[in-house]
């Protein structure tokens, strides 16, 4: 008897390969959609554009100021936009990276610029202070601590990316 | 702040910490090619200039769009229109105008103009990118911020 000998059954053949064919199309039509359905989870990952700054081992104690320009484009317009960071390291060791925007207007604030305080940072366009963890001296016209910067620290280097506000604290 | 849309909102908010006016004169010619790059040349150098310490000062300085003229032109003439085109812009608003130059001829009228006149000796750059001429930028910057805050 020839049927007896068949693994396979046109019947069932045809299942399995409606079911494969099938398979491959369902999928074909669902991969894009799930990427885009977690699209936002994996853009929020990456964390935005991070940049190399300077090398750890010249970061210490004291504020210094480094600058790292990226190019920036404004619809057709491609510029190369500074940026700077004061950056040192606490007493725990911890880098540190405020961002130099005076809170009040947006001035460039200078680390011991103003000789009666040498351990605050400066705003030399309205005398506007921060001490040395960015936090604003009371009193002076900024309202709110000095932006401080994501970084990360890869093979040594420090890697600068957006800066966060911090809220007021008076 | 600068002549741009966001800054402008600001400035009208804060017009009382904003005393100080910075206008870059830039010459230009289109007679003789070399002198054409050369201007070219300065007039890219001394915005970078300009733009640096616009950020460094943004709370306390407005930096005006370029007072641009014909290099040859009679600098009689060209210091009465700089100082109506100044009035006119600052309405008495600003305490403290400063000139910002390349162009040594401004020098012989310095005492003719209604603001103080920084004439920086030009660097020609080649490479905007450079260490040396960031570094250069930076000095010019220090020494500029100095003279502007002896004034304030």
């Amino acid at each position: 008897m020839s049927e007896k000998k068949q693994q396979v059954s046109r019947r069932q053949f045809l299942n399995y390969t409606l079911t494969g064919v099938g398979g491959f199309m369902a999928a074909g039509m669902l991969a894009p959609m799930v990427r885009f359905a977690i699209d936002p989870v994996l853009q929020a990952s990456s964390g935005g554009d991070m940049h190399a700054v300077v090398d750890v081992s010249e970061i210490t104690t004291e504020p210094q100021r480094f600058d790292w320009t990226i190019e920036q484009v404004d619809a057709w317009y491609t510029s190369d936009v500074t940026h700077s960071a004061w950056v040192y390291k606490d007493d725990n060791d911890e880098i540190v990276a405020l961002s130099p925007t005076c809170k009040h207007l947006g001035c460039a604030v200078n680390w011991a610029g103003d000789p009666d305080h040498p351990d605050q940072f400066f705003c030399p366009c309205h005398e506007g202070r921060y001490y040395k963890d960015g936090v604003n001296v009371p009193n002076t016209p900024p309202n709110a601590a000095l932006d401080l910067f994501e970084f990360e620290v890869r093979e040594g280097t420090l890697y600068l990316g957006n800066a966060i506000e911090r809220g007021g604290d008076n | 702040m600068k002549w741009q849309t966001k800054n402008l909102a600001l400035y009208f908010q804060s017009q009382e910490y904003v005393d100080t006016l910075c206008i870059p004169l830039i010459p230009i010619e289109l007679k003789n090619e070399l002198e054409a790059i050369k201007l070219a040349d300065q007039q890219k150098s001394l915005q970078l200039i300009s733009d640096e310490l616009e950020r460094n000062f943004t709370g306390r300085i407005f930096l005006s769009p370029s007072y641009t003229y014909i290099k040859e032109s009679d600098f009689d003439a060209e210091s009465k229109r700089l100082n109506q085109w100044t009035s006119s812009l600052s309405q008495n608003k600003f305490q403290h105008i400063f000139f910002l130059t390349y162009d040594v001829n401004w020098k012989k009228y310095e005492n003719n103009l209604e603001g103080s006149l920084i004439w920086l000796t030009a660097n020609s750059i080649d490479d905007y990118q450079s260490d040396q001429t960031k570094n250069w930028i930076k000095s010019q910057i220090n020494q500029i911020s100095e003279l502007i805050r002896s004034y304030w």
